[in-house]
């Protein structure tokens, strides 16, 4: 997978993430995955597909993402309920647009899905025939892995 | 014993939300997530604006004006919703009172679709992720005029 897909989503990441959580956000160093992988509790997936297709999910463990609501909304979310996931899923549609934009800029061209969210334990993701970049961002409230997996339509 | 006149007052300003009348702009908020429309009520109640109802989807959005029309001041419209989008919501709610007040609210990325809905006759716009600056200012704007 060409490095360029993910640099808009890292970008946009911070740029989301530091606008909505109001702090300190950092950037871990980016890492490639061929195989399947674990997914840490919550994860959100929007799905891509035109000139390039593929997936990112937005992966990070459960006390995060409760953290992370309750960072946005400005009020103590404690449980997995309906407005913890619109707010997570709202984040990921922030993140995705902005870096959509950039790459629509670069000249690729292709739709979104909607975000969909998952939470589990023990959960895993595969993609076949495409590696996946991973890049963990810091935040105040927990870490979140962008997990890109995007190749060229062949 | 002190009456209300013995004390300062410190904040003379009249909230944002209220007409000249002294009444609360009456705001109808169309979108489905959760999250968002709950981040604008907030942002609005706090300024004194009324939030009359918030409308999961378009076609629901679309029922409503009309339901509440005249007793209505403003629009927020999400564009990317199931049943129906903002931008064919934003289309039957001019077909129907040409001068409705409709704020499209978008994701960044979709400036067609935004220019399309100011084209087809949104009054402004305000791009995600939103803060109370920023949407105080475009529904003043909008009301203003």
């Amino acid at each position: 997978m060409r490095v360029e897909y993910i640099n808009p989503f890292v970008e946009s990441a911070f740029n989301v993430l530091k606008e909505v959580l109001q702090g300190d956000i950092k950037r871990g160093e980016l890492y490639l995955k061929s195989t399947s992988m674990p997914v840490m509790g919550v994860a959100a997936l929007v799905g891509l597909a035109g000139d390039v297709e593929g997936r990112v999910l937005f992966d990070m463990e459960k006390a995060s993402a409760l953290k992370i609501a309750s960072a946005m909304n400005g009020e103590q979310l404690t449980a997995m309920d309906e407005l913890v996931k619109a707010t997570i899923t709202e984040l990921a549609n922030m993140i995705t647009a902005q870096a959509v934009t950039k790459l629509h800029e670069l000249g690729f061209r292709f739709d979104l899905t909607p975000p969909a969210i998952f939470t589990g334990d023990n959960m895993e993701v595969s993609d076949q025939d495409v590696e996946a970049l991973i890049v963990p961002m810091e935040t105040p409230q927990g870490k979140i892995e962008i997990n890109v997996a995007i190749r060229e339509r062949g | 014993m002190k009456t209300k006149d013995d004390f300062p007052s410190l904040n003379e300003r009249k909230p944002e939300g209220m007409k000249p009348d002294g009444t609360p702009w009456r705001v109808l908020i169309v979108d489905d997530s959760m999250f968002v429309a709950k981040q604008i009520t907030q942002i609005l109640t706090s300024e004194g604006y009324q939030v009359v109802h918030t409308a999961a989807d378009g076609l629901e959005g679309y029922e409503k004006y009309k339901e509440l029309y005249p007793n209505i001041d403003l629009v927020t419209m999400d564009i990317t919703m199931p049943r129906m989008d903002g931008l064919s919501a934003l289309q039957k709610i001019i077909e129907f009172d040409k001068n409705a007040k409709v704020i499209m609210i978008s994701a960044l990325g979709k400036q067609d679709l935004v220019k399309q809905a100011l084209v087809a006759g949104a009054k402004n716009y305000i791009v995600k992720p939103l803060d109370r600056k920023k949407v105080l200012e475009r529904l003043q704007s909008v009301l203003g005029k």
